[in-house]
């Protein structure tokens, strides 16, 4: 106690400190109040209210067949995203943990590369080589590979690889840092004990890595739900995801009690997912915080 | 302007004339006849004004953005304000989406007085009573043509869906009504549709068989069986640009699109695509009132200026192929443009009148279900 006291006497007591601290928040909290908070009660407060009072709007999620269908789509298209980019995100990461120098600088920029390219450009691109008389087509039809041009665009398939492309450096940046914190001598270790690279890898680098897999996997799955552009534009119309359904709502046809419901909807489920994520692994960790 | 949604008319006017400025296209020699004209209406109308001395006013005009501000500024707007000294009309390009329509008059906010609207969102935001109703003691309905007043609103220019074909392919059978557009085996290769409701179910109605004078009231079902059929050897566009692309590349040998559009393939290509009025569908603006505008009944007054103003819609269709809507404007196209003009007798003797009516009542629910049908 006699020598801990010194230290302690300027300071503030703990509860006053604590009210220090709030008072340094507030004009972000009273911020998030205003203009996020509020509107967003709103939101919620129309898909129970327009056309009329009550919950017909969520009715809808088992009545509509519309509905279903635009869930179903979403659904699907967001789970096989993730599992594609998760399998490319983990060999990229992997190859990065073991690159040096040049490599590694290499690798970096070439992930992060696409970051800085429009979203719209992106697809665009993407339409030039996957339409039917597009770049990739046109290469397989010369080489013999192909007699007639494959359907790569405006279907799920080309949705999914626009979305996979964009997604990839989500997946490999927790992946990555998730990995390097992995201590390769056990590798070694394993190795030394007898274990060939494929028993070392699958019994002691898998297991370690998996905080990082689940954390790229639930931050890619909750990117992939709120997808607009991608696939408006790779999907040609024929394939329809929440976002964009509730665009439709929204602007379009106003029909403003069914799209806030899917709003309100989407932000459960990624409320959920999130609050999965974080008894899972630590979000300030994943967020980059040290 | 985000290329996500499903982009209207109206919207595509304004990236058009940024395109075919771009392209070096764009006369100048109508814009600078008419400017001439209008002049004259200026001098004029300064000295009767000057007694007036009105307080000084500003009317916000919205539209799409691009250059259709331009277009707008010089054949809505100047002539306006030479004929009512002291008035300034704002032309701003935000977009005036229902959905913003309906935030800004619920919220009681309302900054804009005359929309650029479709008959379909007039009808619908109308019927929600978010529109001023249009006073036709103002506007004159002599200033329009038959079928293109409605209750919410009034527009000085009209557009078509029309259908364009590859004439290197057909050109010696080409298709002539909507029942050619969908016979797959005399016509092989893909169509393309636009991937909303509004006038592709006439399209469909009319190419399973139904006359032009039957298409309304439309049979929703049958238009979505015969979508059904023909879903698969489609590609659809939700922009006028797309519209464009999609034929340019050869991605579809036949299509519907909005008559601007066809008007620049056919004559960038010199006709090897070419396009008939022949069943198109023709529809015109409707420039609308938010309720509540600032600056309440002068609104009414521009409207009417514009759908008058012959001098002004011919110029505006050199300037974007958007057509005149005054039955007096036909006459005063020069020769040359009267073959791009959707509203020419012999042109719009061929085509269907969109029903607005029928539309604002059922956009929102058949709009889904063709969406829907779509997606398959």
């Amino acid at each position: 106690m006699a020598a801990s006291s010194p230290a302690k006497a300027p300071r503030m007591r703990g509860d006053q400190l604590r009210r220090f601290y709030w008072l340094l928040v507030m004009p972000a909290v009273l911020m998030m109040v205003g203009l996020y908070f509020f509107p967003l009660a709103k939101v919620l407060w129309i898909s129970v209210t327009e056309p009329v009072p009550g919950i017909g709007n969520y009715a809808k999620l088992i009545t509509s067949e519309s509905v279903h269908k635009v869930l179903i789509v979403t659904l699907r298209i967001c789970v096989i995203t993730t599992a594609v980019t998760l399998v490319l995100g983990y060999v990229l990461s992997y190859a990065m943990v073991q690159a040096k120098g040049a490599w590694l600088r290499g690798l970096t920029f070439f992930v992060l590369l696409p970051l800085w390219i429009s979203v719209l450009v992106r697809a665009f691109s993407w339409v030039t080589l996957l339409r039917s008389n597009g770049v990739i087509n046109q290469a397989l039809l010369s080489a013999g590979v192909i007699s007639e041009p494959l359907t790569l665009l405006r279907n799920e398939f080309g949705v999914i690889v626009g979305m996979v492309h964009y997604m990839v450096p989500f997946a490999v940046l927790p992946l990555y840092s998730n990995m390097r914190g992995i201590d390769l001598r056990l590798i070694a270790a394993a190795r030394l004990l007898g274990a060939s690279p494929w028993r070392a890898f699958r019994r002691i680098f898998l297991p370690l890595s998996l905080p990082g897999v689940v954390a790229s996997g639930v931050l890619v799955f909750i990117f992939s739900m709120g997808f607009y552009v991608t696939p408006a534009l790779l999907g040609g119309g024929r394939v329809f995801m929440i976002a964009e359904y509730i665009g439709v709502q929204i602007t379009q046809t106003i029909n403003w009690g069914l799209g806030t419901m899917l709003a309100t909807l989407l932000l459960v489920c990624i409320l959920t997912l999130m609050a999965l994520l974080g008894r899972i692994v630590d979000m300030r960790k994943l967020f980059g915080a040290a | 302007m985000p290329m996500t949604k499903v982009q209207s008319f109206q919207e595509d006017c304004a990236v058009l004339a940024q395109e075919k400025l771009a392209r070096g296209k764009l006369t100048r020699r109508q814009f600078n006849q008419v400017m001439t004209a209008l002049g004259v209406v200026g001098a004029s109308g300064l000295l009767a004004d000057k007694a007036m001395a009105q307080a000084a006013k500003e009317i916000v005009m919205v539209n799409w953005g691009g250059v259709a501000k331009e277009g707008w500024e010089k054949f809505y707007a100047a002539p306006f304000e030479a004929k009512n000294p002291g008035v300034k009309v704002t032309v701003d390009t935000s977009g005036p989406s229902t959905g913003k329509i309906r935030a800004m008059v619920e919220s009681k906010k309302v900054t804009w007085d005359v929309i650029d609207a479709s008959v379909t969102s007039a009808i619908l935001l109308g019927g929600m009573d978010m529109l001023e109703p249009i006073d036709y003691n103002t506007v004159k309905i002599s200033d329009m043509m038959k079928g293109f007043a409605y209750p919410f609103g009034a527009g000085p220019y009209s557009f078509s869906n029309v259908l364009i074909y590859d004439a290197s392919k057909f050109g010696n059978d080409p298709p002539k009504s909507w029942v050619d557009f969908f016979d797959f085996k005399k016509y092989p290769g893909k169509r393309m549709l636009r991937r909303d409701a509004n006038c592709m179910f006439e399209t469909l109605l009319m190419g399973d068989g139904v006359p032009m004078d039957k298409v309304y009231p439309i049979d929703v079902n049958r238009g979505l069986e015969m979508l059904k059929k023909v879903r698969k050897d489609a590609v659809y566009w939700q922009s006028g640009t797309e519209s464009e692309q999609l034929m340019r590349t050869g991605e579809a040998v036949m299509g519907v699109l909005w008559n601007t559009r066809a008007k620049i393939l056919q004559e960038e290509t010199k006709g090897k695509l070419k396009f008939t009025w022949n069943q198109g569908i023709i529809q015109p603006t409707c420039f609308s009132i938010p309720k509540g505008n600032p600056a309440g009944p002068l609104a009414q007054q521009l409207i009417a200026s514009t759908c008058a103003n012959v001098d002004g819609q011919v110029g505006l269709l050199g300037f974007l192929g958007n057509g005149p809507t005054n039955p007096r404007a036909a006459e005063k196209v020069p020769a040359d443009l009267k073959q791009f003009n959707p509203t020419d007798p012999a042109n719009a003797k061929l085509q269907l009148v969109f029903d607005g009516e029928w539309w604002g009542k059922n956009y929102n629910d058949v709009n889904q279900k063709y969406l829907d049908t779509v997606a398959g």
